[in-house]
C-alpha cells in the first residue's frame, strides 16, 4: 500500500516554485492528489498531499526539496499519515455553515471569533479576512458537526456575541452560498 | 469555498432584503376519494390530506430553520371539486367544501385551493351545480379557494360560464357584505389556468399530476428593488447606466432567489418523499412596505404608477425575471411571471387612490405579465353583466395571446368611488376602483354559446 504524506511549503513568491516542488516528488515517484496554495503579501504557502512507494521516507522528501536551487530558501513541514487517518471520512459534512463577521478594524476580532467557535466544539474548515477602508471581514466556513449547543441556541448565541462586539453576525447553511453562486445545481 | 465577495452579497440579499420563500404548495389528487355517497366523499378526502400533508408544516419549519429563510406561506392544492364530485349537488359541494376548510385547519394551512371546475368547452350538469354552490360554500369557510377555467387558446371562451361568472363573484359579494364582500377576494377566474401553480387563490392539482407533488412559489419583489437601487447608486452620473444594464441585475438577482426556492423546496420534498414538481417564477407582493412590484416601476423610471412607460418597465421585468429563474430552476412552471394583485401591493392601491392607476391601464398591463386583473375593488354597484364583460376582456387576452390570464374582482357592497375596503393580512386593503361605462355591455354577455378558439390554435 503506498504511502500518503502531507507536505507544507512556504516561501518568498516567485515563478517556479509549484514547478520546482511538484518535481522533487515526481523525481521519488510520487503522485500529487489534492493541492492548495495561497500568497499573501509577497509570501506563498502551499499544502498538498501526495502518495509514495512504501520505501519513500519523509527524510528523502525532505531532502529533494532542500537540494533545489532557490533564492529564498523553503520552509517545508512533512507529515506521513497513518492508515487510521486515511480512513476519515472526507468532505464536509451536512452540516456545513458559513459565518460571515463584518466590523471596523479593531484587534482581537478574530481571535474572539476563532475562540467563540472553539468554546463551542465548532472546527473551522476555511477562513477568509480581508480589511478595507477600516472595514473588516471574515468569512468562515464551519463544522457544526460536533456543536455542542442545537442550532437555534447557537444562532442566539451569535446574535448574544453580535450585540457586544459590535460586529455584524451571520451564519447560513453552506448550500445556500452555493446554489446562489454556483451555476450547477448539487 | 467561495469568494468573500459572493458570500457577502449571498449575505446582504437573506439579511436586508428580506428574502423568503413565498409559498410551498402541495398538491394533492383526491380523484380517487369518491365514495357512495357525499359523507363517504368526505371521510376519504379528509383522511387523504391528513395522510399527505399531516408533517407538511412542521417540516417546513424545520427545514426553513435549518437553511434560515423562512417559508412564509404553507398551501395545499387539490384536485378541482367538480371531477372529485361528479355527480353531486349543490349542497352536497358545500358540505365537502367544508371538509376542506376542516382539513386544512387541522394540518395547519392558511389556505387551501382546488374548489374549482374546468369548463373552457362545456358544462356538465355537475360543473352546473357546483358553480352554485360557490357563494355559499366559500361563506362558510375560512381557509377554502375557489377557482373557475373558462377559457382556453385550444378550445376557445365558454360564454355561457363566463355570464355566470359575473352573476356568481356579485353573490360571493353581498353573501359577505358584512366583511366588504371578502369571500369574492378568494374567488379566480382564469383562461389557460395551470395545473401546477403554487400561489393562491388560484392553485389547483391538474388532472395531469401525480398523486401528490410540491410546488414551490418563489418571490422578492423587495429584493429586487433594493438589488436595482444598489447599483442604481453606484452609477449617479447620468448615461453610465443603461437599460440593459438594468434587465441584467434583475436576471441575475432572480437567478439567487430562484435558487433559493430551489433548494428549499427540494429539502421538504425528499424530507417528506413526495416528488418535486416546479418552482414558480412569479414576483408576488404583499402589503408589507418594502415588498411591493409597484415600486419597481417607479426605481426604473415612471413617477406615477400609471404612466406611460409603465408596460414597458413591466414587460422588461417580466422577461427578466423569467431569464434568470429558467436557468436557476431544473423546472419551472406555473404562472411564472410578475403579479400586479391591487390591493395586496400598498403602492398598486396608493396609485389607484390617487387616479393615476386605471383599470384600462392594469389591462394592458396583464397582456405582458402574468396573471390578470387581479384584487380590484370595484363598486358593489356594478351589475353582474358589466362584471362578466370586464373578464371576457382579460380572458380574451390569455385566449390570444396563449398566455394564462385571471380575473379576481371583488364588487364591495356598499361602497363607491370614493371609499376604500381593508381585509387585513395578505389580502391587503385598497380604495375603490372607478369603472367606466357600467351597464353597456349586457347584450354582448347575453349571446352566451362559446367564443371560438383562435386561428393559431390549430396546429395539428
Amino acid at each position: 500500500m503506498r504511502k500518503e504524506m502531507i507536505i507544507s511549503v512556504m516561501s518568498k513568491d516567485r515563478p517556479g516554485i509549484i514547478s520546482d516542488i511538484t518535481g522533487a516528488i515526481y523525481r521519488l515517484g510520487g503522485d500529487v492528489a489534492d493541492l492548495n496554495q495561497t500568497v499573501l503579501r509577497g509570501y506563498l504557502t502551499m499544502i498538498l498531499s501526495a502518495s509514495f512507494e512504501p520505501e519513500v521516507t519523509k527524510e528523502d522528501l525532505l531532502a529533494a526539496i532542500s537540494h533545489i536551487k532557490t533564492s529564498c530558501k523553503f520552509e517545508v513541514s512533512i507529515k506521513e499519515l497513518s492508515p487510521s487517518q486515511l480512513e476519515e471520512e472526507a468532505g464536509p459534512p451536512e452540516e456545513t455553515y458559513i459565518l460571515t463577521v463584518q466590523g471596523p478594524n479593531k484587534s482581537g476580532i478574530v481571535h474572539g471569533i476563532s475562540l467563540f467557535c472553539f468554546t463551542h466544539n465548532i472546527n473551522i474548515f476555511d477562513l477568509a479576512t480581508t480589511l478595507r477602508d477600516g472595514q473588516y471581514t471574515m468569512a468562515l466556513q464551519l463544522d457544526l458537526k460536533h456543536c455542542i449547543s442545537s442550532l437555534a441556541k447557537l444562532q442566539q448565541e451569535l446574535e448574544e456575541y453580535s450585540q457586544q462586539s459590535g460586529l455584524t453576525i451571520m451564519m447560513q447553511h453552506n448550500d445556500i452560498f452555493q446554489v446562489t453562486n454556483e451555476i450547477a445545481l448539487h | 469555498m467561495l469568494r468573500s465577495d459572493q458570500i457577502l452579497a449571498t449575505v446582504e440579499m437573506i439579511q436586508k432584503e428580506n428574502l423568503d420563500v413565498r409559498t410551498v404548495t402541495m398538491g394533492i389528487s383526491l380523484l380517487d376519494c369518491r365514495g357512495g355517497d357525499v359523507e363517504q366523499t368526505c371521510k376519504k378526502i379528509h383522511s387523504r390530506i391528513i395522510d399527505y400533508a399531516g408533517n407538511f408544516v412542521a417540516t417546513c419549519d424545520t427545514i426553513s430553520k435549518k437553511y434560515g429563510i423562512p417559508v412564509v406561506n404553507k398551501r395545499i392544492a387539490v384536485t378541482p371539486i367538480a371531477f372529485v364530485g361528479a355527480g353531486f349537488f349543490r349542497e352536497d359541494f358545500v358540505r365537502i367544501a367544508q371538509t376542506l376548510d376542516q382539513a386544512a385547519k387541522d394540518v395547519g394551512v392558511d389556505i387551501l385551493g382546488g374548489f374549482s371546475a374546468q369548463v373552457e368547452k362545456g358544462m356538465t350538469n355537475t360543473d352546473l351545480e357546483f358553480i352554485a354552490s360557490i357563494p355559499e360554500a366559500l361563506a362558510r369557510t375560512e381557509r377554502v379557494c375557489s377557482s373557475i377555467n373558462i377559457g382556453s387558446t385550444q378550445k376557445g371562451i365558454n360564454m355561457d360560464a363566463l355570464a355566470m361568472m359575473g352573476k356568481t363573484i356579485k353573490d360571493l359579494a353581498e353573501i359577505t357584505a358584512d366583511q366588504g364582500g371578502f369571500a369574492a377576494a378568494k374567488f379566480v377566474v382564469f383562461c389557460n389556468q395551470p395545473g401546477d401553480n403554487p400561489f393562491m387563490a388560484g392553485a389547483i392539482h391538474g388532472l395531469e399530476e401525480a398523486d401528490a407533488v410540491l410546488n414551490v412559489g418563489v418571490s422578492g419583489p423587495g429584493v429586487i428593488a433594493r438589488a436595482l437601487e444598489r447599483l442604481i447608486e453606484k452609477h449617479p452620473e447620468p448615461g453610465t447606466l443603461r437599460l440593459d444594464e438594468l434587465a441584467e441585475e434583475i436576471k441575475q438577482t432572480t437567478f439567487r432567489v430562484t435558487r433559493c426556492g430551489e433548494l428549499i423546496g427540494r429539502a421538504v420534498s425528499k424530507s417528506l418523499g413526495i416528488e418535486f414538481g416546479v418552482v414558480d417564477l412569479s414576483l408576488a407582493p404583499t402589503p408589507t412596505v418594502g415588498d411591493s412590484v409597484g415600486e419597481i416601476f417607479k426605481i426604473l423610471g415612471v413617477d406615477a404608477i400609471g404612466a406611460p412607460g409603465t408596460t414597458a418597465i413591466l414587460a422588461m421585468l417580466n422577461d427578466a425575471v423569467k431569464k434568470g429563474g429558467i436557468f436557476a430552476s431544473k423546472t419551472v412552471g406555473g404562472l411564472s411571471g410578475a403579479f400586479i394583485p391591487v390591493m395586496e401591493d400598498a403602492m398598486l392601491a396608493e396609485a389607484v387612490g390617487d387616479g393615476s392607476l386605471c383599470l384600462e391601464k392594469l389591462e394592458a398591463m396583464t397582456c405582458v405579465c402574468s396573471v390578470g386583473l387581479d384584487m380590484i375593488a370595484i363598486p358593489g354597484s356594478v351589475d353582474a353583466d358589466t362584471i362578466s364583460a370586464i373578464i371576457a376582456d382579460e380572458m380574451a387576452l390569455g385566449l390570444i395571446n396563449a398566455k394564462t390570464t385571471a380575473a379576481r374582482l371583488i364588487p364591495v357592497p356598499g361602497k363607491e368611488v370614493g371609499d376604500s375596503v381593508s381585509f387585513g393580512g395578505l389580502f391587503g386593503a385598497s380604495p375603490i376602483m372607478p369603472i367606466r361605462n357600467i351597464g353597456k355591455s349586457s347584450r354582448f354577455i347575453a349571446w352566451g354559446g362559446r367564443m371560438p378558439a383562435p386561428i393559431h390554435s390549430f396546429k395539428n
